[in-house]
């Protein structure tokens, strides 16, 4: 089939118009004037640019790794002549493998985007604003850093070191260079995070179960029965990749259930969809709890049994806790008495809007199915005020079934052996120590902000109040402020309170790819290299039963003339800091050395590839060596791109969880002390907490795994349908819509449309509020408004309406916005979102807690 | 003889379209043009509904309509099945796309890749797309695939019709098209009908495999099995209501 062989044509049924024929024609009359009429516009023949032969293999595939979302695939990159040129899954990991899920194709358009900020810039129009251009203009790395460096003096100079703030959006884990070490050397508590705004009420309930703050693997190939609470896997986080990759097979032999109020991918791809009412997932898990129990389908050699053998769970009658007795967990009669035994699936079909007999059957399988059957939590029903104990209630299901650390079931992350990097304790000075002991910014640890990450009061972040305690400058004001690789004034609900706070810091620094609406408030801009194909750094997932330490690699040069977020640009303001006679931190990086020269890293290039083979190590040299995949050294691994781990060791946890009780805790102990220690500190009781904190729970309830009922923003009356937000399965978190593959297959959602924003209505709504598909409409919450385009579709509840998070930038590029600096594409569903909270975990809520109305526009 | 055909397992298939953006990417194909595609809808009421999806591309028909209607013969059968494309015959008559019945062919009406013609920055700071593709060496725009040349123009002038050729370019040198390649979740099974003992000609004889409107007789080598939608229902005799 090369170009000569490919004259070999084959016979074809003759309709009349041959070659031959057609030729004569043009002979006698011309091409143009023969085929007059029929065709706007000729092939114009002029040499091409293009069509000398070719071979393939022009290229190779170097490895690295896609941050798109938080599956965090190992990848490959193909690249000619120094030029990325295509994207495919990296056969050497054992999570993913060659699968790679859509979005990773997009990283080459963001990379290669023109709209980039390829030098830094600094604003020239004091005036800060969505509204006010900020009149960007190149300047000198140089300028740039000094600019910062003096910054930073000042606020040492005046003892106020802790009114410098760092905010981390997405990162890798080189990330401790310049959100842990940089701000404590400096000398500020205020590291903040984006994770509150991630999903950190998913981590609540297996912490508070079974000792776990984090998410999950789920061994979906040996399973045979999944729920999915608000999870959408095969479009949406995590791993994204290899669950595209296995789904075929789970259909194979595994029931799946996909709970969601909206017709999701994963929902089309499951046996069955409940469209539950949002937020009523706890009422659901708590019903189905009942179920297996009176029915006695719960997991005997995980959970134990009744002394006597009789099944003494009866709807309605309390239990002597001294007649049954667990194995490896702890509390099941408590909860059964607490919470459940009223809890039936007429009382759940009130509730959710779905049927009893759907809710029974659906518990009756995955009961039938244990130990082999998963409940996989998703951010849906969990990130929501309240979302807490939904996320202990779905959870637990897993403990009843005895799925947790079990074949087929929901795992944790396989055994890594990565390091810190070096201790910064002998660098932080006096100044710093002073400054660090102040209290963060976002508030977390008072009363009200709990954030009870792993047990202690005030260890999570709070991410999206920090706007609320920069504006009020309580507990103080914020002077200095850099953020990388995020964008709060587009990812954190109620945009407008960081427009507040962003215009009101005096000297705000983005490290950035694009000039993102956070960007619009920055008075410097420095330009980051892109994670995937110009950065040193590491990242850690999981799935597939393995977990994998995959690479990011600078696989072409930077495009443009720009450095790396967490490595090399804390490494040049070191260097700064260090010229104006503070060289604490520049002496902390330099003690990051090549583990095989001993040299210390001289510059920043040096030292972002020193401190990525210092955190590896383990790793890559074989003296090192401790587990997983053995390489002969550096060299080798980083050609390989991915380690892999040992085998997931089913079952070791059974029995030593790392609980209070070392069992999986249907009554948490774990929880009760976390919140008695919250209690302590603020010298009242558990109950007071409780509604500070706009739960609902009382006395022992708050101990066990129960249904709160939600709490929902707007009265019914003036707003009538719940919102559901969700993410696309194109987005590359917020960062894709610049993308015009984005843009041209944003269809291939269920529901969406391409090039567009439309929320979803039910036609039963649309019918009632006059809405047809098309219409140009406003949506308004409480708290914010947008505008979109309205679709009628059948795949979301009555009642409520669905829009994907994603488009509505206003900055951003060509493509993102519809008028760069002025009018979004779309809307951004979180200038709709109220600003509001899961206190215990400290997670923003996001989804099914408030209402809109609409209008047309 | 070869003649290839392509399987896709719609099981397996979850319609996350990482297909089409692979083939916009190995074929360097323009914003609104897709080799590879999709077709997709929404039926039933609430809650008893299912969206579908087929991915679609050119069915490499045995009896090509485009084939037969094209009248220089730029659209013509390789020995193995594929209905090929020679750009420098096509007269940009779109008689094939007329005749396609299943909507695969795209006419490039204008300059393909004008985005990356566009010589405009946003602002200070940034640069227009002229300017990266000139800063990374690359003819036509950054990311651009040359080993698309080896068998067609990189990108097909206006004035031409384009579409799948099975990526005839590296069947070739022994690669698989790159869909196939590209698809994360397998659904995509490439080999030669003509040899018994292939995973395509294995599936087709295993399966009662369905291909796009079969009854007009293009003998489609497109070739799809088992069901998009998994799941049983409560054994029923319906009714009469």
């Amino acid at each position: 089939m090369k170009k000569e062989a490919s004259t070999q044509v084959v016979e074809v049924p003759d309709r009349g118009s041959s070659r031959r024929s057609f030729l004569k024609l043009m002979g006698a009359t011309g091409a143009s004037s023969a085929l007059a009429g029929v065709m706007p516009k000729l092939k114009y023949f002029e040499p091409d640019q293009v069509g000398e032969a070719q071979s393939v293999g022009l290229g190779q595939w170097l490895p690295t790794t896609c941050q798109g979302c938080t599956s965090w695939c190992s990848v490959q990159v193909y690249v000619i002549d120094g030029r990325a040129v295509k994207v495919r899954g990296n056969p050497n990991s054992k999570v993913n493998g060659e699968a790679s899920c859509p979005r990773a194709h997009l990283g080459l358009q963001q990379v290669y985007d023109p709209d980039r900020v390829k030098t830094p810039m600094k604003r020239t129009n004091p005036k800060k604003g969505p509204g006010e251009d900020p009149q960007f203009v190149p300047i000198s790395w140089d300028e740039a850093l000094d600019t910062i460096a003096d910054k930073l003096m000042e606020l040492r100079d005046n003892n106020e070191t802790h009114k410098y703030m760092l905010m981390r959006g997405r990162y890798s884990y080189m990330r401790d260079i310049i959100y842990d070490r940089m701000p404590k050397i400096i000398g500020s508590p205020n590291n903040i995070s984006h994770s509150a705004i991630c999903a950190e009420a998913e981590k609540f309930g297996p912490y508070y179960t079974e000792g776990e703050w984090a998410y999950r693997q789920y061994d979906v190939l040996n399973t045979n029965y999944i729920l999915l609470w608000g999870a959408d896997p095969l479009s949406a986080n995590r791993q994204v990749s290899y669950y595209l990759s296995a789904w075929g097979d789970v259909l194979d032999r595994a029931k799946c259930v996909a709970i969601d109020p909206r017709l999701t991918a994963t929902a089309v791809k499951s046996a069955e969809w409940m469209p539950i009412r949002p937020g009523t997932d706890g009422a659901l898990a708590v019903a189905m709890a009942h179920v297996i129990l009176t029915e006695g389908l719960w997991y005997k050699p995980f959970v134990g049994d009744f002394v006597d053998g009789v099944n003494l769970f009866v709807p309605g009658k309390t239990v002597d806790e001294a007649a049954f007795q667990e194995v490896y967990t702890s509390g099941l009669v408590k909860w059964w008495n607490i919470e459940l035994k009223d809890k039936t699936p007429e009382w759940a079909a009130e509730i959710t809007g779905l049927s009893a007999e759907q809710i029974r059957r659906v518990a009756t399988e995955y009961g039938k199915a244990a130990p082999h059957a998963i409940s996989w939590v998703g951010g849906g029903p969990v990130m929501q005020p309240r979302g807490a104990y939904g996320c202990m209630a779905a959870h637990a299901l897993n403990g009843l079934v005895g799925a947790v650390d079990n074949v087929g079931g929901t795992l944790k992350a396989n055994k890594e052996y990565t390091q810190s990097f070096p201790a910064p304790d002998d660098y932080v000075d006096e100044i710093a120590k002073k400054g660090k002991s102040k209290e963060k910014i976002d508030q977390r640890g008072r009363k009200e902000f709990p954030a009870l990450k792993k047990g202690k009061s005030g260890k999570g972040v709070v991410t999206n109040n920090a706007a609320d305690a920069i504006v009020n400058e309580d507990p103080y004001e914020i002077k200095v402020a850099i953020g990388y690789m995020n964008n709060f004034a587009f990812s954190c609900p109620q945009t407008a309170r960081w427009y507040e706070a962003l215009a009101k810091i005096p000297f705000l620094v983005h490290i950035t790819t694009h000039a993102s609406e956070f960007s619009w408030f920055a008075d410097i801009i420095l330009p980051s290299t892109h994670h995937m194909f110009e950065k040193y750094g590491y990242l850690k997932a999981f799935g597939n039963g393995y977990r994998h330490v995959t690479l990011n690699l600078p696989v072409i040069e930077p495009v443009w003339d720009v450095y790396t977020d967490e490595t090399e640009i804390p490494w040049m303001i070191a260097e700064k800091l260090a010229s104006r006679g503070f060289d604490n931190l520049l002496r902390h990086y330099q003690s990051y050395v090549d583990p095989e020269t001993g040299a210390a890293p001289t510059n920043a290039e040096e030292f972002a590839l020193y401190a990525l083979k210092y955190a590896t190590h383990k790793l890559w040299d074989p003296a090192k060596h401790e587990g997983g995949d053995k390489f002969s050294g550096w060299e080798e691994f980083k050609s390989v791109g991915v380690w892999n781990s040992d085998p997931y060791p089913y079952r070791k946890r059974w029995g030593a969880m790392k609980t209070a009780t070392g069992k999986f805790e249907f009554y948490s102990e774990t929880l009760k002390a976390a919140l008695e220690g919250h209690a302590k500190k603020h010298s009242t009781d558990v109950d007071d907490i409780l509604k500070t904190c706009n739960y609902t729970a009382r006395g022992e309830l708050a101990f066990v795994p129960h249904f709160e009922e939600p709490l929902v923003h707007g009265d019914e009356d003036e707003y009538p349908l719940l919102f559901v937000d969700y993410k696309s399965r194109l987005n590359r978190e917020g960062r894709s819509a610049n993308c015009t593959w984005y843009q041209e297959l944003r269809d291939l959602d269920p529901g969406d449309e391409a090039w567009a924003d439309v929320a979803k209505f039910n036609p039963l709504d649309a019918e009632k509020l006059g809405i047809k598909t098309g219409d140009k409409i406003k949506l308004i919450s409480p708290t914010g408004e947008l505008t979109c385009t309205a679709k009628v579709w059948e795949g979301v509840r009555p009642g409520t309406v669905a829009k994907a998070y994603g488009q509505g930038h206003w900055s951003y590029g060509r493509v993102a916005a519809a008028e760069f600096g002025k009018t979004p594409r779309g809307g951004n569903n979180n200038d709709l979102i109220p600003a509001d909270y899961d206190r215990l975990s400290g997670s923003s809520a996001f989804y099914g807690f408030f209402r809109v109305k609409v209008e047309k526009v | 003889m070869t003649k290839y055909a392509m399987v896709i397992d719609l099981q397996r298939c979850a319609g996350c379209g990482g297909c089409i953006i692979a083939c916009k990417n190995e074929n360097n194909l323009s914003q609104g043009v897709s080799w590879a595609s999709k077709i997709s809808w929404t039926v039933g009421t609430f809650p008893n509904v299912r969206f579908t999806y087929i991915p679609t591309l050119c069915n490499h028909c045995q009896n090509a309509p485009c084939v037969a209607a094209c009248p220089t013969g730029a659209m013509y059968k390789t020995e193995n099945g594929i209905t090929m494309l020679d750009t420098d015959k096509c007269i940009g008559c779109r008689y094939c796309m007329a005749a396609c019945p299943y909507g695969v062919i795209h006419f490039n009406a204008t300059e393909s890749q004008a985005f990356w013609k566009d010589d405009t920055a946003l602002m200070a700071g940034t640069s227009s797309p002229v300017e990266v593709t000139a800063a990374v060496g690359a003819k036509v725009m950054p990311y651009y695939n040359p080993e698309r040349e080896a068998t067609l123009p990189g990108i097909r002038p206006a004035g031409t019709v384009e579409k799948c050729t099975f990526c005839d370019h590296r069947l070739e040198e022994g690669l698989l098209p790159y869909c196939v390649e590209a698809c994360p979740a397998q659904a995509r099974i490439f080999g030669d009908l003509d040899d018994p003992s292939s995973d395509v000609s294995k599936l087709i004889s295993r399966y009662q495999p369905m291909r796009l409107r079969e009854s007009l007789g293009t003998e489609p080598k497109v070739y799809y099995i088992r069901g998009f939608h998994p799941g049983s229902y409560k054994k029923t005799y319906g009714g009469l209501g």
